[in-house]
């Protein structure tokens, strides 16, 4: 016969200002197999926990049900009390008595202590069939995978690689560096972009601990916490990376002509390309979609021989590459190559993406002139399209006046609802420094609030003020193109209550700021789900902020959400410290609370391998014929497939049948 | 400008005075800059409940615009009282009653004052009181006081004084009023 202790909390007036406590505690006394009930005010606090203990070491007790509030926050604490008693700690059973009780009835007092009755009967009856388990333990491999080359993601393989663990950085581009990498100047210290940026790229491409693996995408990503095994695809660059240099002799001899993505689409790259000059690694890639074939001949197709000299003919860019990289006639898959990691831990810190201008056609985009703001980040950047020149697209002119649009895409219920967060201090910056550097440019602003809360953002912001940037209050309704290049903004003034209108040279959009793309899919390779938002979900936004539901897997910058670079480096730092207490524990615990199937009973109906989303379950042959089996280091505990079971023969350990049905026998009652 | 135009015609801000600010900030309001429109003073201000179009926050949004005609063609600077609420309401110290009287200062340079203005000028450099009642004295005499206040109306002496600080000062190079140096408070009925 159990015995079994009932502790039920008062959680200051939280349950007892709503639930007659003492009520429930006599009612629980009577229960069967009760050995004692107690209330208190606070069962979490030290002498809550004492109680417990106390009543175990004196031999009082077996069982432990705990009436408070949720198990999700206090589940360890209580378990940790029956361990300290001496008592198995799975002995233990909660019963939610105030989000599911005394929060959603509290006008209704009697009702609200009737409920709490039955849920502690439930739990009652539920402990009586409770049984000891044991914690399992799981190596964990000594390596971390950082999905992601921007700045958090650098700076989370760095701080991993300085703690002397093994870090795979995976970046789809052909070199890391990011959004970041593409900006001119960084608020709030105006520091040159690319002077704080390619230091730490350099790092990071030299680090003996790192393995750094551009051009690459994650394509799956299977097993759990200490042992994740991933595959990523290395794609095909079409070059021998080992012996290409970064030269750029064949990036000059290339006659195709591509839109720029890291320009923005403002100047053309070549078909071979290296994506800038700072890049790491330096090599070139073969945008094979838009290479030409020079000389007739397709990718992995031998040159011809010239009929008079009996050479063969070459490519320009074969011509050009004097190491041999780039050698059009090997063989070459298309596919690239998969490769396969074992890792510990991953952090995923795959940015964002700034939207597009096409979608606002109440703001001309079809106009060169109307541009975004990444855009005009290019124009300003001595790396860019213009060499640092302030031009104005569409003529070359420098703007006399510029028109800044913010919220373009943001708060806006037909594209992103949230804030973009750092488009005002861009916009700022940007417009700071066109003032600093030509201060007869008129710059006009037009916001609908200025947000600027950061460490010396709102110094940032009165400064630009009194640098004589004009600010609007007002969203601006329309961008018509005039005559001469020119275009027109109308806004209304909020602060003048009138309509105002003003003849600009340039119009800069501050688009909003998006989820990479693809991160979705991402985020279902790795088991974690995006918020309404679109960005990655952390566990708990106050507490948890880089951890995910799967433990394990950490976020980190704005794959998250919009954040600035302070912030993001912040964030990376934060993940890469909480990936690296499972490195350096070694193992990690895993809850025994796992399904297991009688094997013996098991009829291989397959019903069960089908359901498992974890893919825990595979048939094996077992005297003679196929039955089921569960990996334990893959069970997540999610009991799908021992409700599913047609023969009732999976086992949900913590969730028997017998504990789940006596439990609703004693509710139903 | 008149409240209806504030409402129905639309501002050409490229065909504003980027010149303004600076000049504001010359002629007393050197804080201009530190406005956030927080709309604070605006809160505090008898013109807003008076109903003028270009109140503190208003005047300096457009000053800030160089929307120096509209400021001109409207007589809301002039309905100003003076009371300094908005300058001990302002959270950022931007003396918007100094702004007001530096556009005033700006208006007077071009002749855009309203009549009412010219008569209260010439009030004071006559009597020293922009608005003063000459019939006041007999009233005055009936409750026990002085038929003429102790100011530079009863001293003929002060009045100089400050008549001739007044002709040192832009108004006279302006000539908006007669300034003449006889003894006008004999010529004038106070
Ligand atoms: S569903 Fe049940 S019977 Fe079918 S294979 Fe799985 S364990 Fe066996
Ligand atoms: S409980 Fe069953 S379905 Fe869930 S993960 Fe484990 S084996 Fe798979
Ligand atoms: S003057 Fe001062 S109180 Fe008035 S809007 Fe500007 S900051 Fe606010
Ligand atoms: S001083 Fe002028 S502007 Fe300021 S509150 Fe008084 S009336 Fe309004």
């Amino acid at each position: 016969m159990p015995r079994i202790g009932v502790y039920i909390c008062h959680c200051g007036e939280n349950i007892a200002g709503a639930v007659n406590v003492e009520e429930v505690r006599k009612y629980a006394e009577k229960l069967p197999g009760v050995a004692l009930a107690r209330n208190y005010l606070f069962m979490c606090s030290d002498p809550g926990q004492e109680l417990i203990k106390q009543d175990i070491r004196n031999g009082l007790i077996d069982r432990v049900v705990v009436a408070a509030c949720t198990p999700r926050t206090h589940e360890p604490i209580f378990r940790k009390a029956l361990e300290n008693g001496g008592l198995n700690k799975y002995l233990l059973e909660m019963a939610n008595i105030r989000d599911q009780d005394s929060w959603p009835h509290w006008h209704d007092k009697e009702g609200a202590t009737e409920k709490a009755k039955r849920l502690v009967a439930s739990a009652v009856a539920k402990a009586a069939f409770l049984e000891p388990l044991e914690d399992r333990f799981v190596e964990v491999a000594p390596a971390s995978l950082v999905i992601g080359g921007g700045v958090s993601g650098m700076f989370a393989a760095l701080d991993l690689a300085n703690m002397g663990y093994k870090v795979y950085l995976v970046e789809k581009s052909p070199s890391v560096g990011g959004n970041m990498a593409k900006l001119d100047k960084t608020f709030p210290t105006n520091d040159c972009s690319a002077c704080i940026l390619t230091p730490i790229m350099v790092q990071v491409g030299t680090h003996p601990n790192i393995e750094l693996l551009t051009y690459s995408e994650v394509e799956s990503v299977e097993g759990s916490i200490g042992n994740f095994k991933v595959k990523v695809r290395k794609k095909q660059t079409y070059i021998d990376w080992d012996k290409c240099t970064g030269c750029g002799d064949c990036v000059n001899a290339c006659p195709a002509k591509v839109p720029n993505e890291f320009n923005e689409g403002m100047d053309n790259r070549k078909a071979i390309y290296i994506e800038f000059p700072q890049a790491v690694p330096k090599r070139a890639v073969v945008d094979i979609e838009h290479c030409l074939s020079c000389a007739k001949r397709t990718i992995g197709t031998k040159p011809r021989i010239h009929s008079k000299t009996g050479e063969p003919i070459l490519a320009p860019c074969e011509k050009a590459c004097k190491t041999g990289a780039c050698d059009r006639s090997r063989e070459y898959n298309p596919e690239g190559e998969v490769i396969e990691l074992n890792v510990g831990t991953i952090i995923v810190a795959t940015g964002y993406k700034v939207m597009d201008k096409a979608p606002f056609k109440e703001y001309s985009p079809q106009s060169p002139n109307v541009i975004t703001a990444m855009q005009l980040e290019r124009i300003l950047s001595a790396t860019g399209p213009t060499e640092g020149h302030f031009h104005r697209p569409s003529d070359g002119e420098k703007p006399k006046t510029i028109a800044f649009i913010s919220c373009v895409g943001s708060r806006d219920k037909r594209y992103h609802t949230y804030c973009s967060k750092v488009c005002c201090m861009y916009m700022l910056k940007e417009a700071r420094l066109i003032k600093e550097k030509y201060p007869d440019t008129n710059i006009y602003i037009f916001f609908i609030d200025v947000r600027t809360g950061g460490k010396d953002f709102e110094e940032y912001y009165n400064y630009c003020r009194d640098l004589g940037i004009k600010m609007l209050r007002g969203r601006v309704g329309a961008v018509d193109e005039l005559p001469g290049d020119r275009l027109r903004v109308r806004a209304y003034d909020v602060d003048l209550g009138a309509p105002v209108e003003l003849e600009a040279d340039l119009v800069v959009l501050a688009t909003a700021i998006e989820p990479a793309p693809d991160l979705e899919e991402l985020g279902r390779k790795l088991g974690i789900t995006c918020g309404s938002e679109g960005f990655l979900k952390e566990l708990h936004t106050k507490l948890y902020p880089v951890e995910t539901p799967v433990k394990g897997i950490y976020i980190a910058g704005c794959a998250q959400g919009p954040k600035d670079i302070p912030e993001s480096v912040s964030q990376a730092r934060a993940a890469s410290s909480a990936a690296a207490v499972p490195l350096t524990l070694g193992k990690v615990v895993v809850e025994p609370l796992i399904s297991e199937v009688n094997q013996r009973k098991c009829t291989g109906c397959g019903t069960c391998v089908q359901l498992c989303p974890y893919s825990a379950i595979k048939l094996v042959e077992d005297r003679g014929r196929l039955r089921s089996r569960i990996d334990e280091a893959l069970c997540a505990g999610c009991g799908v497939c021992a409700a599913a079971c047609p023969s009732g023969v999976i086992t949900l350990h913590g969730f028997t049948n017998a504990q789940i049905h006596a439990q609703i026998k004693a509710l139903a009652c | 400008m008149s409240n209806v135009q504030v409402a129905t015609g639309v501002i050409n801000l490229s065909e504003g005075d980027p010149g303004l600010v600076d000049e504001i900030k010359e002629l007393g309001g050197e804080e201009l800059l530190e406005c956030i429109q927080c709309a604070k003073c605006a809160a505090a201000c008898p013109m807003v409940l008076a109903g003028f179009s270009f109140f503190n926050k208003r005047v300096i949004q457009a000053i800030l615009l160089g929307l120096r005609d509209a400021l001109l063609d409207d007589s809301s600077i002039w309905a100003c009282q003076s009371c300094n609420r908005c300058t001990e309401v302002c959270p950022r110290e931007v003396n918007p009653f100094e702004i007001i009287q530096a556009m005033r200062r700006v208006a007077i340079r071009e002749f855009a004052l309203p009549t009412l203005s010219i008569e209260g000028l010439k009030s004071l450099y006559d009597t020293g009181h922009a608005v003063y009642l000459a019939g006041a004295g007999s009233t005055r005499a009936k409750v026990g006081l002085p038929e003429k206040p102790y100011s530079t109306v009863a001293n003929p002496k002060a009045l100089k004084e400050l008549q001739a600080v007044i002709r040192q000062t832009a108004l006279a190079d302006l000539g908006i009023i007669p300034m003449d140096e006889s003894d006008v408070t004999e010529t004038c009925e106070v």
